[in-house]
């Protein structure tokens, strides 16, 4: 017989799924903004580094939000 | 590469197991950003110009960099899931696979051959670094798990150790480094090197039981599900 009471069930957590969603967008926002960023007056390397920071962020921050797209709820 | 996004999208649609549903999350997004970096270098936008003494003005695909910088992590995530490896693994790995990637960068943008050389050397010991892990922790991981996980994750690191090996290679012998094959054949090699990377990975990984939890059995084939009566 199984206790019921110790089941946990792993649902989708939405938070998780908007935040892949966000730093997608912003990746692929980036690889078209260093034209952008030097109208602004931004330097060709300063403006090419912030584009390879926000690649770099936004994979790290996918792979935070992979690692936690599930929820255990009991 | 922009087919195989659309393809991953097709086949994930509707998978409900838990641990697939990470798998299919992770290798959309890789041929996903890849074909938004291609877009931007056709469109100029992913272009520069770097003065090189000695060399005059070479053109660097920054684009490239950038999409590397999102992918490789994303790739390496997938390879530590199927091995089950736990997060200080995880974060070490992409820790050193950034490295590998930001001196890459660093080469692309030096002025002086001499620097161009070191930077890249910088980068190759990163990734030796790399496969040392995916050769090691990983691997040992992996062998705990079932065989149709070291199976898949042994296809794919072998694919990760041959076409990431390329990529040093063809830069030092590209228009980047010591100028011995053209602009054209290097672009060629990159964009066949990604595809291959990128979609052939998820392509093996999205194709094989081993991305199903393991509290979730598989469905049976009818050729299995007969032999079993």
């Amino acid at each position: 017989m199984s206790d019921d009471s110790t089941e946990t069930i792993a649902v989708l957590n939405m938070t998780s799924v908007v935040g892949i969603v966000v730093c997608f967008v912003i990746a692929a926002g980036a690889l078209f903004a260093l034209p952008t960023l030097e109208s602004r007056g931004i330097g060709f390397e300063t403006a090419f580094w912030i584009v390879s920071a926000a690649e770099l962020v936004t994979a790290l921050g996918i792979i935070y939000f992979v690692l936690n797209l599930h929820e255990e709820r009991g | 590469m922009l087919i195989g996004t659309f393809y991953f999208i097709a086949k994930g649609w509707g998978v409900t197991d838990k641990e697939a549903r990470e798998y299919y999350a992770i290798t959309i997004l890789v041929p996903g950003i890849a074909s938004a970096a291609y877009l931007s270098m056709f469109f100029g936008i992913g272009l520069t110009e770097v003065e090189v003494v000695g060399r005059g003005t070479l053109d660097i695909y920054y684009a490239r960099y950038a999409d590397w910088l999102f992918t490789t992590p994303l790739l390496l995530l997938d390879l530590a899931l199927l091995a089950k490896v736990d997060r200080v693994t995880i974060g070490t790995l992409i820790g050193v696979d950034a490295l590998m990637i930001v001196t890459g960068l660093i080469g692309a943008l030096s002025q002086t051959m001499l620097a161009r050389y070191t930077w890249w050397l910088v980068s190759t010991i990163a990734f030796i670094f790399v496969l040392y892990y995916l050769l090691t922790s990983l691997r040992s991981a992996a062998k705990q798990r079932s065989e149709e996980v070291q199976s898949t994750f042994n296809t794919l690191t072998v694919l990760v150790a041959v076409l990431w090996t390329a990529y040093p290679i063809l830069w030092i012998i590209g228009t980047e480094g010591a100028g011995v094959v053209g602009l054209g054949v290097e672009t060629l090699g990159f964009m066949i090197l990604d595809v291959t990377a990128k979609v052939g990975f998820g392509f093996v990984l999205l194709r094989s039981r081993a991305i199903l939890g393991d509290t979730e059995a598989p469905e049976p084939s009818a050729g299995e599900a007969s032999a079993a009566d």
